[in-house]
This record gives C-alpha cells, sequence and structure tokens, in this order.
C-alpha cells in the first residue's frame, strides 16, 4: 500500500479498533489512555495537565510520560505523521474548499522544479543563502525556536494549574475525535440522544477545519513532541550523496523539500524548519526522484564526509 | 493536511521575493506578529476555558471512588476508559446538558442494570477505578458498598405505580441493602441511610422506559440522586 494512504488507513483503523473496544466493554481504551485494564499508557499533556491540577503525584502518569519521552526520542514527531486522527479529519477541508487537490506528487502545476544543472551564479546563490543568519521573514518564522504551539502548550498547563482541571482535555480534537464515535455508539445502543452529539462534532471540525494549521501552529502536543524531538537523531531521513540529483550531478532539484508538509528542507536542512518538526511521513522518500533518501533506523556513523552518505545535519 | 498550506505559502512568498516586492517582517523575540498574535490567543482562550471552573456547578452521581467532585474535575482527562470498563454499561458520558465542565466525565446511567461495585466481575473492585489511569476515580483501603454511597434514590410520587395504586413493587424487591419499605398501602419509601445509591431500584422501575427522546422521558419513578441534592419530589 502507499505510504499515503496507510497514513489515512492507520488512524481510521486506530478509531475503529477503540469504537469496537467500546461497544463491547473490551477495557482497550483509546488515544487518551490506552492499555490493557489497569495497565494504561496516558496520553503526555493529559498526564501533565491531571498533575498539576491535583497537585498529586499519579505514578501511571509519570511512567506514561517517562516512556512518552523515550519514543518521542525514537521517533520524533511519528505520532502525528501516522496515528493522529486530526490530519485525518482534517482532510474535510477539502470537502469545502473550491481548490483542486494537489497532484498526487504533491507538487503544486508551475511550481516543479527543473533538473537544469546550476549555474556558477546559483550555486553562488545557494551558498549566500545557506549562511545568511536568517535575515529573511519566511527563513525566521519556520526557525524560530518557540512558536505559537508552545505558548498554548505552557497556556493550558499554566490554565490547568489555576483552574484545577486539565483544561486542554476538554477540547482536544484528538479526544473529540474518539467521543464523537462514543457517542454515536451509545445513541444507537442506549438511545442516548443529547445536544452532545452535534457539539463535540462541530467543535472538532471548527477546530480543525477553520485553524488550518493546528497541527503546527496550535496543537501542545506536538508542541512537546517538536521540544522533547529535538534530541532524536533516529528514524530520520538521510539522503545519499552519491544518488542525490544536486550532490551527484550538480542539478538543481529541491523536490523533496517541496513534498514535506512539515517544511523542512532535507538537502539543505539550514533554509527549512528544524528536524524536529519531522514526522517520519516519507513523503521525501516517495517523491525523491532518484530514490537516495531513505530512513535508516540509525544515522550513518562518521558523520559529515566520512563516508558517502550524509546524515542531514541538524542545525537548532 | 494542514501542513500542505505551509508549502503554498511559502512559494508564495518565495514568488514575492522573487518579484522584488517582500519586505523584511518586524519580529518579535524571533517571532513573526502572527505566530505572537496566534500565542498570546491561545493562551487567553485556555485561561477563559480554565475559567468554567470558577462557576459553581451540581454535583453529579459519580462512579465508585468519584464522590470527591473536586478530584474527579481535577484528575479526569476524559478518556471515557471507565465507562468501557464498565461490564454492565450503567457508567455512561456525561452530556453538555449536565455542564460543559461535566461534558464526557463519568456518570452513572441506571437504565439497564446497577452498580454492585463489581463484586460478580472482580470480586468487589470496581474494574472502573481500575481502569482510571488519572486516580480521578479512587476508592480508599477497605472502601465497600455499604459505605462507599454513590448517591441515594428519590422517588417521584406522580410517577410511581404503588401510588397510583397499581400495586407495583419491583424497587422494593431488588434493593439489595434493603433500603426500601412498603407503608400499609404497600407505597415505596426509602430509608436514606441505608441507601448507597447502587441504582438496582431505578434499573427495575417499570414507570416509564427509556424510548423517547423528549427530554425527561427516560427518568423513572424512583432514580438516583446525587448525595447534598435535595431533588425528587418527595
Amino acid at each position: 500500500m502507499k505510504t499515503k494512504t496507510l497514513r489515512i488507513v492507520i488512524p481510521l483503523a486506530i478509531l475503529l479498533i477503540a469504537g469496537i473496544g467500546f461497544a463491547f466493554h473490551l477495557g482497550i481504551g483509546n488515544l487518551s489512555a490506552f492499555g490493557w485494564e489497569d495497565v494504561s499508557f496516558l496520553c503526555p499533556l493529559g498526564a501533565l495537565g491531571s498533575m498539576l491540577a491535583t497537585k498529586t503525584f499519579i505514578p501511571k502518569a509519570v511512567i506514561s510520560l517517562v516512556i512518552a519521552v523515550v519514543l518521542i526520542l525514537l521517533l520524533g514527531r511519528a505520532f502525528c505523521g501516522w496515528a493522529c486522527p486530526v490530519p485525518v479529519v482534517s482532510k474535510l477541508r477539502e470537502v469545502f474548499s473550491k481548490k483542486k487537490a494537489l497532484p498526487d506528487n504533491g507538487i503544486e502545476p508551475g511550481n516543479e522544479c527543473s533538473t537544469a544543472v546550476l549555474t556558477e551564479k546559483e550555486k553562488e546563490a545557494l551558498k549566500t543563502c545557506r549562511t545568511c543568519p536568517s535575515s529573511c521573514s519566511s527563513c525566521a518564522d519556520v526557525r524560530s525556536k518557540v512558536d505559537s504551539r508552545h505558548f498554548i502548550l505552557g497556556g493550558s498547563l499554566l490554565s490547568a494549574a489555576i483552574f484545577g482541571f486539565p483544561v486542554f482535555c476538554l477540547i482536544c480534537p484528538i479526544g473529540l475525535s474518539f467521543a464523537t464515535i462514543f457517542l454515536v455508539i451509545l445513541l444507537f445502543s442506549g438511545g442516548d440522544v443529547t445536544w452532545s452529539l452535534i457539539l463535540v462534532p462541530a467543535l472538532l471540525i471548527a477546530e480543525v477545519v477553520l485553524f488550518r494549521k493546528w497541527c503546527s501552529r496550535i496543537c501542545p502536543i506536538s508542541a512537546i513532541m517538536s521540544l522533547i524531538g529535538k534530541g532524536s537523531k533516529t528514524v530520520r531521513p538521510v539522503i545519499d550523496n552519491d544518488k542525490c540529483l544536486e550532490t551527484a550531478h550538480d542539478t538543481s532539484c529541491g523536490r523533496c523539500a517541496l513534498a514535506c508538509e512539515q517544511a523542512i528542507n532535507p538537502r539543505h536542512p539550514e533554509m527549512g524548519a528544524s528536524w524536529s518538526e519531522c514526522t517520519r511521513c516519507r513523503a521525501c522518500v516517495d517523491v525523491c526522484p532518484s530514490h537516495a533518501i531513505t530512513i535508516p533506523f540509525l544515522p550513518p556513523k562518521g558523520g559529515e564526509g566520512a563516508k558517502a552518505k550524509v546524515p542531514a545535519k541538524t542545525k537548532d | 493536511m494542514g501542513e500542505r498550506q505551509n508549502g503554498e505559502e511559502r512559494s508564495e512568498e518565495r514568488k514575492k521575493a522573487a518579484n522584488g516586492r517582500a519586505k523584511p517582517e518586524r519580529l518579535y523575540g524571533g517571532m513573526t506578529r502572527r505566530t505572537l498574535c496566534t500565542g498570546v490567543v491561545g493562551v487567553a482562550a485556555l485561561l477563559g476555558i480554565g475559567a468554567i471552573n470558577v462557576v459553581p456547578k451540581e454535583n453529579m452521581v459519580r462512579p465508585p471512588g468519584g464522590q470527591d467532585e473536586e478530584q474527579v474535575i481535577g484528575a479526569c482527562i476524559r478518556c471515557e476508559k471507565c465507562v468501557e470498563s464498565c461490564p454492565r454499561g450503567v457508567i455512561a458520558p456525561a452530556h453538555v446538558e449536565d455542564g460543559i465542565l461535566a461534558m464526557r466525565t463519568p456518570t452513572m446511567d441506571f437504565a439497564d442494570d446497577w452498580c454492585d461495585f463489581c463484586m460478580q466481575e472482580n470480586g468487589g473492585i470496581p474494574l472502573c477505578v481500575e481502569a482510571c489511569p488519572t486516580q480521578a476515580l479512587k476508592l480508599p483501603a477497605g472502601a465497600d458498598p455499604e459505605t462507599s454511597v454513590l448517591g441515594v434514590a428519590k422517588i417521584r410520587k406522580d410517577w410511581c405505580l404503588a401510588y397510583a395504586a397499581a400495586g407495583c413493587k419491583f424497587c422494593y424487591d431488588a434493593c439489595p441493602y434493603d433500603a426500601i419499605y412498603l407503608d400499609d398501602d404497600q407505597c415505596p419509601h426509602i430509608i436514606e441511610d441505608r441507601c448507597n445509591g447502587c441504582g438496582a431500584c431505578e434499573a427495575v422501575c417499570v414507570s416509564l422506559k427509556n424510548g423517547s427522546i423528549s427530554h425527561g422521558a427516560n427518568e423513572r419513578a424512583v432514580t438516583v440522586k446525587p448525595l447534598g441534592e435535595k431533588g425528587g419530589a418527595q
């Protein structure tokens, strides 16, 4: 199956499994807290919010936080790319929007890159841009160490501590996605008729459809992952310089940067968003015309220049 | 995907730059004004939502271990795992009608069954308490159904069939704690000191059944009310 399809199928399968578990009282939970019976793995934001709100030490929350940190260090924001239902729900936007969906390769028509051989002038331009101390605003915005997500993460924890309940959980679109399914199950199994049946999905859709950049600008869970993910060096895209059109044939390409939904530029990391934003979605792997990009578990040893394979280096 | 737009916008910016129209945007601590505004508005919104908790709220009938309302609201992350783990399906998520803050927190629904603290299913340790990952439901050591009171049953005399001389005494027969007595007219009364709000009476009450969507139509003549509430037309 194509990764693009898989990334829609997996979150839907998670919703389905949670729905089956809920309908048949299996006790497997959902993404807010999953696990068998009394074993639970909590959402890290829920765990933090709950402990801050009650000012108590909750063993399951602390264990979950430790596991979450380890998983994020290993996989970065892979949760966002592969398990979270929000990107799937936000596809509803395409239903409402009049714009045509992008073609399969994710590149807008008219924005395709030529593979022309770089002139000396262009190479020079590339060099200056690489060394530019983020003076242009477009660079500064994606490269800034703090963005609106981090404010919202801080705000939700502060609000939880002041007002004594995990505030973000009330409006979390991940929780609302599961709640919508559970409400429908309760409607049919128990005749549970409530205004929540309208309010919960309406709130969910308002959040992810009206705020089109929910994941990269607002979501505090994404903020946690990008903060901890700064230390993640594993399972990351690596470019094979012997195959990459830019290094092997001195031509311009840049398809990987255009394909990246997180605005990372794998070839020139200093020109795009930080590597901590990588969701391991494999868009760059799939789009690369010379199959130069792979996502190995461990970054190649030796660093730059030691081998033909150069780890796309981090520069935060 | 939300981030797809990112690329679009960046390419627009790139085009602008190519036309020589782009001005360097003013930055605030490395952030654009837009980022800063989104952040500040978001924080304000979250503090606003948090302030809902300042509004006084009504007590609710909670599952075992959820009798400290402050602890339930404070710790519950609305994962609905307790609802799912209940083998009898008597826990239901609260809805917006119960208050915005209570939405998706657990409450009791005795429409079809009642709570025996999982005596049959788990030897008296409620599975919902075991399932709760954040201790929003937490029973003190040695707690049992006799001492942990979920709520108290109230009878609506104008709905009760016995008070209409129909001779019904299902609730009296169902009560596992002998908390209901019949008076000389064979009408049931609740002994509140003995009632622990298990819902056995409500589950068997036949005066009204589910099936209508009009408000109150699924409420029965005998219902469990939260403690500290002077509800129920006595």
